[in-house]
């Protein structure tokens, strides 16, 4: 193509002074770098500060979790404890209440297992049954050779004698300013 | 207009794809390794660390064997701690010889401190600690006591002594003694029930075991949060129906009129009539569970289940219940019998006194105890009715099931020869069990509805449900008007027999029947001469009966006949009415039954 015909192509050329004013534009070519801007510190405090109570917080967590096993593991260890002791006095306890001991004891308090019991019927004040008291004599002997075996019973009266050995060296001396003991009943009047 | 990737722009494009491809190869192999530990052999892995790496640690747990009560929770039978001491001498000798820091308490001193909890001597154990140094000097071990109470492990272990270790073991206590102990039964060395409530009902007296697993971390402490616990279950409580107490007077009852009358054995049972449970199971010679060697091995087992024996003159009972419940006879009709008597068959009966021949009623036979009488009465029914009537009576039968019980023989009708077709209507050529008789008479006493026996009355698991053991059978195995005549009867042979001012219990009307029965020899051709065992059986009261008591002798030798267990029968049964308050008898005894006729 002529270069003529090629500028006769091309629109026309317009004088600055023609030209209608442009709106002014805002982007322009980056002509320099743009200056270092500090950043927030407001922001940078307050993703660190999250950042660090986020690890407290765990932190602080697993302690507490932690820390309630140590309280278990002392309130277990008293738990034993006190069951070590409940055990110690359950054992000291076994054999005192067998019916043996019970029945010796009573015999030396002078108590009989006695006969057939009499029994009153309030409604009509009728008495059913024998209405004798109970002679003096019992139907068995709780210390004679009829005796049940209670090997509990005979472990601890061997541990008594032992320890009463062992008492009997204190001295028994009675205070002289102490009245006599009384061993046969207080004195009472004979009533008819 | 296009644009082409230039040589220049299309390099670095392909080394970031490389680079890319690269890392993700990278990171694929990562991935599949780690799928491979996490998930594929996850499992193999976890078992290494448990076994090899020791990581974790798995402990049994055990639980206590269960308790055995009685009807009103008085414990018969618990588990209890005991603790098993020893040294370690080579410590001992470690720390003593320590110059740099010398223990706070030296070894003398600390072994009279032992010895004095222990209760043994202090010279004697610093002898035998160091004779086993002597011995051995790396010992670790020397057994000092077994079986310390809970008392004595927290005195020696508030010594605070490093080489004194105590090691827990289970025992079991028994704290009523050998109250209702052949009925407890006891356990062997290895804490296997041998014999007794503790075999029977082992399957709720065992405990179930726990387990404990932890993770460890190096140092051996338990990681937290690690543990993971399965609670070892307690066995349950079992719950008899024996009273302990009554128990106990029967056993101290039976002991002193057992010696006194010279027998060898004596057994007591004690049935409530209207439910079937025992109340009391005693015997003598008697065992203490918690003392075995105190006792005969022979006293082990249980007399009272476990003998059977020729019951005599106590089943003729069970002979008039059948011939009357047959109506074969009546209360009036009469048989003419001598004191002895030659049988068509050739059988030859005597009685236990010599008389001419009396007729007489089914009363007067059995207040006598003729023999001659029940046998005639008794074969006016054939007998395979009557070998239906002993079963239905429970001969032949256990009534419990309890451990080494005996069934008792019974041999079928068309065996009986000629002796034993009448014999059988008086008690031989059959065994039976103490508690079988009971049995048999709780069937009279409660107008003919015979209720199975029973000494479980509840199993108490640990989590507290109750398990009742199955409902006991109730069968009427004869009409009630044959048991209130067999009643009225046995209520005359109290009061019209010969025994009837020493079985007398004031203020109550008693129903008795005695037995002195032959003890056959041990080669089985015929039976001891002298040797009786004698029973006394009966309920009060008899107008409404309450209990029914049993007391045998075994060859009682001051008086040989049944009269030496009538004051043991009476003590007996007149505890078992104050025992339960059972009100005196009101209504007067009908009149008396005319013995002949």
């Amino acid at each position: 193509m002529s270069r003529a015909t090629a500028s006769a192509l091309l629109p026309e050329p317009v004088s600055p002074a023609e030209r209608p004013s442009r709106p002014s534009r805002r982007l322009s070519p980056v002509t320099a770098p743009a200056r270092n801007r500090r950043p927030k510190l407001a922001y940078a405090l307050i993703a660190l500060g999250g950042a660090a109570l986020i690890g407290t917080a765990q932190i602080g967590l697993s302690l507490m979790i932690t820390h309630d096993s140590f309280v278990l593991s002392g309130l277990n260890s008293q738990q034993r404890e006190l069951d070590l002791q409940t055990s110690a006095i359950e054992e000291e306890l076994a054999g005192i209440s067998s019916p043996q001991l019970l029945a010796v004891k009573a015999s030396e308090l002078g108590m009989v297992v006695a006969g057939s019991a009499s029994y009153l019927r309030l409604s009509d004040s009728a008495i059913l049954g024998t209405n004798a008291g109970a002679s003096g004599e019992s139907t068995i002997d709780p210390t004679g050779k009829g005796t049940v075996h209670n090997a509990l019973l005979n472990a601890k009266a061997q541990s008594a004698a032992e320890n009463e050995r062992s008492a009997d060296d204190t001295s028994k001396s009675v205070d002289p300013d102490l009245p006599p003991p009384i061993t046969e009943g207080l004195p009472s009047p004979t009533t008819r | 207009m296009t644009t082409r990737a230039t040589r220049a722009t299309r390099g670095p494009r392909r080394r970031t794809v490389v680079a890319l491809a690269v890392i993700l190869a990278v990171l694929c192999a990562f991935v599949v390794r780690l799928i491979d530990i996490q998930v594929v052999s996850a499992s193999e892995h976890v078992k290494d660390s448990l076994q090899v790496g020791q990581l974790g640690s798995t402990h049994a747990l055990t639980g206590n064997r269960g308790s055995i009560v009685d009807a009103n929770g008085t414990v018969l039978a618990s588990s209890m701690t005991v603790y098993d001491a020893q040294l370690s001498p080579n410590l001992i000798m470690l720390l003593e010889n320590d110059k740099d820091g010398p223990p706070e308490t030296p070894w003398d001193e600390a072994a009279d401190k032992i010895a004095a909890i222990t209760g043994q001597d202090a010279d004697e154990l610093r002898a035998g600690v160091a004779a086993n140094l002597k011995d051995n000097p790396d010992s670790k071990y020397y057994q000092l006591k077994n079986g310390l109470s809970t008392d004595k492990y927290l005195e020696l272990r508030d010594l605070g002594l490093v080489y004194l270790s105590m090691k827990p073991r289970e025992t079991r206590v028994y704290p009523n003694g050998a109250v209702a102990g052949n009925i407890v039964g006891y356990l062997d060395s290895e804490r296997e029930a041998q014999a007794g409530i503790e075999q029977m009902q082992e399957s709720c007296l065992a405990p179930t075991d726990g387990e404990r697993t932890y993770l460890r971390g190096k140092g051996g402490e338990i990681i937290p949060g690690s543990e993971r616990v399965v609670d070892a279950l307690d066995g349950g409580s079992v719950q008899l129906t024996i009273n302990s107490d009554l128990n106990w007077y029967m056993q101290q009852m039976l002991a002193e009129q057992a010696q006194k009358q010279g027998a060898r054995a004596a057994t007591a049972v004690v049935v409530e009539v209207k439910t079937g449970k025992i109340r009391a199971a005693a015997e003598w010679p008697s065992m203490d569970p918690n003392d075995l060697n105190a006792s005969n091995p022979d006293d082990w087992g249980t007399r009272v289940f476990g003998l059977s024996y020729e019951p005599g003159s106590t089943f003729k009972a069970i002979t008039a219940a059948a011939v009357l419940d047959t109506g074969a006879v009546n209360m009036n009709t009469t048989v003419s019998a001598a004191g002895h008597e030659k049988f068509p068959n050739g059988a030859v009966i005597n009685d236990a006194f010599v008389h001419g021949a009396y007729n007489y009623t089914l009363a007067g036979a059995l207040i006598d105890s003729s023999n001659v009488a029940v046998s005639k009465f008794g074969t006016m029914i054939d007998s395979q009715t009557r070998y239906e009537y002993l079963q239905r009576f429970g001969v032949g039968e256990k009534t419990i099931d309890f451990p080494r019980e005996a069934n008792g023989v019974l041999h079928p009708a068309e065996g009986w020869d000629s002796q034993s077709l009448y014999t059988t209507t008086f008690g031989q050529h059959f065994t039976v069990t103490a508690p079988q008789i009971a049995g048999a008479y709780q069937a009279i006493a409660n107008g003919g509805e015979k209720i199975d026996l029973s000494l479980v009355e509840s199993c108490t698991l640990d989590d507290g449900t109750v398990v009742k053991p199955e409902a006991p059978e109730h069968k009427q195995i004869i009409s009630e008007s044959t048991a209130d005549q067999v009643s009225r009867i046995l209520e005359n042979v109290a009061v019209q027999g010969g025994l009837a001012d020493q079985v007398s219990i004031p203020g109550y009307r008693v129903a008795i029947k005695t037995g002195t029965a032959q003890k056959p020899k041990d080669d089985g051709s015929g039976y001891k001469a002298g040797k009786y065992y004698t029973s006394m059986v009966g309920f009060a009261p008899a107008e409404d009966p309450e209990y029914v008591v049993i007391v045998t002798l075994d060859e009682p030798t001051r008086i040989a006949s049944s009269t030496a267990t009538a004051p043991a029968f009476q003590q007996a049964m007149t505890q078992v009415l104050k025992t339960y308050r059972v009100p005196p008898s009101t209504a007067p005894m009908d009149e008396l039954l005319p013995k002949f006729n």
